[in-house]
């Protein structure tokens, strides 16, 4: 069998698009709906939070929550069961690992500036969040890592420049950015 | 010398190989993400793969996933022989140039 140069050079060039294709379709499987239910969740949230107060803001966080942990996790075993891995349930645990050592460093360092008020313990939890997510981009190639900088450069902008408006800004910024990066995930690949 | 192997170079064979050969070694992946990840129908894809499963390429695993016939496939560790070699003669062509 004898084919060109050029021929040779677009076959190499389709064998590393479809290689490279797969490898980002299989880290970020589930990810972009993970990522458009995170935010849908904050979308809300942070503008009830804006404009209401009282107790109905606790039944709101908490319905919420509950609404699209039960989301994510029925997409995600449904997107899971399109690959089988005999390693995939050793990587699965690992994330698990890195989210709750994430979490614990979390809930430790609002527990160790306490008394802090809504705005700091909003900033210090969306912020570990996207610094998790970020790790995961870099290490599981889910997604580009310069949206998630530009996110959180806002998101500080907003906390030091526009304290009236912040949960609205959180919203609309924290909550869209992470809502427009799943589309952009489920868009690409 | 590395040899080109005309049953992986047909266009929709080679992508899918490379699909294939990315995975890890005895992961395998749902018929139906194979179709949507490569972009083809399921005629095509289904005519493609059997090609490349009588040559023992691939692996064809029907089996029932909540009470549902699902067909997953992975590249053979043969398949990932031949896919390299493949690979290593498209690479040889091009130095040659």
């Amino acid at each position: 069998m004898n084919i060109s140069p050029h021929d040779a050079e677009e076959a190499l060039a389709t064998i590393q698009r479809v290689s490279k294709k797969t490898r980002q379709s299989i880290a970020s499987s589930g990810a972009d709906t993970s990522l458009i239910v995170t935010g849908l969740i904050w979308l809300i949230g942070f503008v009830c939070t804006q404009f209401l107060s009282g107790a109905i803001l606790i039944y709101i966080w908490v319905g919420i929550s509950l609404l699209g942990l039960g989301v994510a996790t029925t997409l995600g075993m449904r997107r899971g069961k399109r690959m089988r891995s005999p390693t995939a349930g050793a990587t699965a645990k690992r994330i698990s690992m890195v989210w709750l050592l994430l979490w614990v460093f979390c809930v430790s360092a609002i527990a160790i500036s306490w008394p802090i008020d809504g705005h700091q313990i909003t900033i210090l939890v969306v912020l570990f969040v996207i610094t998790g997510w970020l790790a995961m981009s870099l290490l599981l190639y889910l997604a580009p890592v310069w949206p998630g900088l530009i996110l959180i450069v806002l998101i500080l902008l907003g906390y030091f420049l526009l304290p009236e408006w912040f949960y609205l800004w959180m919203g609309l910024l924290g909550g869209g950015g992470l809502i427009a990066l799943g589309w952009y995930i489920r868009s690409r690949w | 010398m590395p040899e080109l192997n005309e049953i992986i170079h047909q266009p929709v064979r080679l992508r899918i190989m490379a699909a294939l050969v990315t995975l890890e070694q005895g992961n395998e992946v749902d018929f139906t993400y194979l179709r949507e990840l490569l972009e083809v129908t399921d005629g095509n894809l289904g005519a493609h793969l059997r090609k490349l499963e009588e040559a023992e390429f691939i692996a064809v695993n029907k089996m029932f996933v909540d009470r549902k016939p699902r067909t997953f496939v992975s590249a053979t560790p043969e398949g990932r022989k031949v896919f390299e070699q493949h690979v290593a003669a498209l690479e040889a062509i091009l130095k040659r140039k």
